[in-house]
């Protein structure tokens, strides 16, 4: 019995200690993000220091920080909102009319995920340039089309598969047409798994980097190419303010752990 | 019971032209561009055919940068899912149902992070002069630790970043999945005396066989997207040690050369492996 519990407690232990493995990065982030630079730049890691703002007034103030947060907000939130609205019908088409073509469409959809995003930047390039649309938020935008569209219809499939049809037919019964069907039926009924979807796909174009670092050179450069310049930085690197973007960059998606996380249990369900 | 309505075409459509038009467009012009001798400093251009393709193979770089990317794929896979599975068994095994919400909450936490923040975040770990993750060997040994720029285990570090946000969580999904299978299975294996880890490995894990395959998928398509943490932790180097292919056709095209061509006829090369490659995977996955 005793040898079970000891067991036991050193697997506590060791799950503890990845949960500390996982928090404590980002904590010193954290907490660097609130320190002067000579507080850390110590030989020793300091975990008492006067906290400053300074840092954050400083990466709030710069020019290129609030225009790549507008260009990250105006480009993300566009593309999510074109995503959602070409997305969530077809899904639903797919989802409730089988046809012969759906199994396909299904497949096309996800294999577009299997496209490397470096394919995909480097012909875009030629393109916007020959369109003369190179680094604009236009051009950014049709280009994360692409990845919210297709991750909001294959994300949605299967949500709107769990609405149960019983619901609908009564629906129909009671006189609705097909459509009326879709946007007060369906819509509301899937509407807390279909938010998953959309934060998912939000999430996935905000983080984007590597088309964007290739698509922008000024006017359109999101958020994540400014803060990655910004740790590009010399050797006086001005660790504080470096801190203080990332804590920036990361807020947002963070803000969706709760919707995330219940999106996953939702979907888990469904495999079992 | 649904009579004939213009719906499904109606609504699937406008979304497979646009889709349609957004992949292709680009994968047709993705070829042409391979197939010349285009740059990004002078406009002017003309069909050199394969000539590109055939460059490719006796460019070491090239050949190193495949096998980078090989050992990528292989390694982060693997640690992702080894990882996963026995972080969530620990936690199924030992956690009451509270501490597993805020478990799951705190392993899901890295995931979200932009890829180019996690990157920040562990390079400055790693930091050899004032980094916490170097901090224990400095003190320790008096000698600065500089793992990121050390050839042997450059690859390494970067590859504990991806496993920090995936395997973490992965370790969440294998932790719901367990706990939505049925209890029995579990009761009568231990009634007969079966070990802890024979339980799981002969009872738990073979009835997640197919999540987990499909899981295994999902991060063999996510490992290629490695660029961002590459380029911001190491930039490749040191050397051309951790430079993949997608961080050298990126060099190949905007830092060194500019020369267009050349990278989209490794990127072309490389949609043609992955496309086939996990088409094959999948349909074997779902039958």
């Amino acid at each position: 019995m005793m040898r079970v519990q000891v067991g036991r407690l050193i697997t506590k232990i060791a799950v503890y200690c990845a949960a500390a493995f996982a928090i404590i990065p980002v904590a010193w982030t954290l907490l660097n993000a609130f320190k002067n630079r000579i507080d850390i730049v110590t030989p020793v890691p300091m975990f008492f220091f006067t906290p400053t703002l300074d840092n954050f007034a400083y990466v709030l103030g710069r020019e290129s920080v609030l225009a790549g947060l507008l260009n990250s907000i105006l480009i993300s939130g566009t593309a999510v909102l074109i995503g959602a609205i070409l997305g969530l019908p077809a899904a639903y088409a797919v989802a409730r009319y089988p046809t012969k073509w759906a199994n396909d469409i299904q497949f096309f959809v996800l294999s577009l995920r299997f496209l490397p995003p470096v394919a995909v930047a480097i012909p875009l390039m030629v393109i916007w340039l020959d369109l003369d649309l190179y680094d604009t938020r236009l051009s950014l935008i049709i280009t994360y089309t692409l990845l919210t569209l297709s991750t909001i219809v294959w994300l949605a499939i299967p949500a709107f598969q769990r609405v149960p049809k019983e619901v609908e037919e009564a629906a129909t019964v009671d006189g609705y047409g097909p459509y009326a069907v879709f946007f007060l039926i369906a819509l509301p009924i899937a509407s807390r798994s279909l938010m998953g979807a959309i934060a998912f796909s939000f999430v996935l174009v905000w983080n984007e980097f590597l088309i964007a670092l290739m698509l922008t050179t000024s006017d359109a450069k999101t958020l994540p190419i400014v803060a990655s310049e910004l740790t590009q930085l010399g050797r006086d690197v001005p660790w504080g303010i470096l801190n203080a973007s990332v804590i920036l960059l990361s807020l947002p998606p963070l803000l969706f752990i709760g919707v995330l996380s219940g999106f996953l249990n939702t979907i888990v369900k469904k495999n079992t | 019971m649904k009579a004939k309505t213009s719906l499904p075409v109606v609504f699937v459509t406008p979304t497979i032209v646009v889709l349609g038009i957004l992949a292709f467009v680009p994968t047709i012009f993705a070829i042409n561009i391979a197939l010349q001798d285009r740059e990004l400093s002078s406009p002017d251009s003309k069909y050199v055919w394969f000539a590109n393709f055939i460059h490719l193979f006796s460019d070491r770089r090239f050949t190193n940068s495949v096998f980078v990317s090989l050992t990528w794929e292989l390694v982060t896979v693997t640690a992702t899912l080894i990882t996963a599975i026995l972080l969530a068994i620990m936690i199924f095994e030992t956690m009451s149902t509270r501490s597993r919400n805020v478990l799951t909450l705190i392993f899901l936490m890295p995931v979200l992070l932009p890829r180019v923040s996690a990157a920040f975040v562990w390079k400055f770990a790693f930091n050899p002069l004032f980094g916490l993750a170097t901090y224990p060997f400095k003190a320790l040994t008096g000698q600065p630790l500089d793992l990121l720029s050390n050839p042997s285990t450059a690859l390494a570090t970067v590859a504990l970043v991806d496993v920090w946000q995936w395997g973490l969580f992965f370790a969440v999904i294998i932790l719901k999945l367990l706990e939505s299978l049925p209890p029995q299975p579990f009761e009568a294996a231990k009634l007969d005396h079966a070990k802890t880890w024979e339980i799981y490995a002969y009872v738990a894990l073979p009835m997640l066989k197919a999540p987990i395959i499909s899981l295994i998928f999902v991060k063999m398509v996510e490992s290629l997207r490695a660029f961002d943490l590459i380029y911001v932790m190491t930039r490749g180097g040191p050397g051309i040690t951790t430079e993949t292919l997608d961080m050298y056709a990126f060099s190949q095209g905007f830092i060194e050369s500019g020369n267009i061509s050349y990278a989209s006829s490794m990127a072309v090369l490389m949609m043609i492996v992955t496309t086939i490659a996990f088409t094959i995977l999948w349909k074997r996955v779902r039958t």
